[in-house]
């Protein structure tokens, strides 16, 4: 399998320099060996620290039940939902599939038009601030988020995304990335649905440029 | 992305004036349309492999309507 490489920086928070890493337009049995032997035990041991030091449930990472092998293989070969991941010291250090088919703008100006929807989104354990202090690597979400816009616009959505956040996530959604917060979805267990307009996302991109 | 292969495709006048008309509505080009139609089919021939039926749902009434596929 050819594996389309693209490379990327991510932030050494320890250091404050940036680091090379790799976006692959792909999530391979690598990443899911990753995500078993190295985010789940972290993860594990994350949360018993949470938990010991009296951290309510509510405040645990909510994503903590995500079974990515199993995401994985119900999506496999399916055109319309691709994978990414990014690849930083060779450790997988975030993951994120999206649909291109199932959802539509919501957003008033782009009712009814094509959108790529973020499915699942998640950064490594210790690139989370609310685990680790510090975070090791900054940066995963945004180019995650990114790949998503040069999707939407390879597949001629003009760079429209969409995405229901996790609660933790939402001020990342809103404010870093610019996205348009369309409300609580009843329909979509109260998660806050958040859409990207092609303004947007030319803001959004032209942001990550002048970094 | 992902490289490319090249193919000729011959439309009626009927369904070459539909795909326009999608296109235009969609924002999207012709080919873009195709291409997207094509991953939407794989995803009802996957469901409907699995068991699953295909409905619509009337978003005020929720009433919904099963799509035959025979």
């Amino acid at each position: 399998m050819t594996v389309e490489v693209t490379e990327v920086h991510l932030l050494d928070v320890a250091s404050g320099e940036p680091v090379a890493a790799e976006l692959w337009h792909v999530i391979t049995e690598e990443q899911l060996a990753d995500w078993e032997g190295e985010w789940v035990p972290e993860l594990f041991r994350a949360m018993q620290r949470l938990r010991r030091a009296g951290v309510e449930r509510a405040h645990w990472p909510q994503s903590r039940h995500w079974d990515w092998r199993r995401k994985v293989a119900a999506l496999q070969g399916m055109l319309a939902n691709p994978g990414f991941s990014i690849l930083c010291d060779g450790v997988t250090q975030g993951m994120m599939i999206v649909d291109t088919v199932k959802h539509r703008g919501r957003v008033d100006g782009q009712q009814g038009q094509h959108l790529v929807y973020v499915e699942f989104v998640e950064n490594a354990p210790w690139n989370r601030a609310e685990l680790f202090d510090p975070p090791r690597y900054r940066g995963v979400g945004s180019i995650l988020i990114r790949a998503a816009v040069a999707l939407s616009a390879d597949l001629e959505f003009h760079g429209r995304i969409g995405l229901h956040s996790l609660p933790q996530a939402n001020g990342f959604y809103a404010n870093t990335c610019g996205m348009t917060d369309l409300g609580a979805d009843p329909d979509h267990e109260g998660l806050r649905y958040f859409e990207m307009t092609p303004e947007d996302a030319q803001a959004f991109i032209a942001k990550g440029r002048s970094k | 992305m992902a490289a490319k292969r090249t193919m000729t495709l011959n439309l009626t006048e009927a369904e070459m004036a539909v795909l326009e008309a999608l296109s235009e509505k969609r924002e999207l080009s012709k080919t873009a349309l195709l291409r997207q139609a094509l991953r939407m089919y794989q995803v009802i021939e996957a469901r409907l492999e699995s068991g699953n039926k295909l409905f619509f749902e009337n978003e005020a009434t929720k009433e919904k309507a099963e799509v035959m596929m025979l």
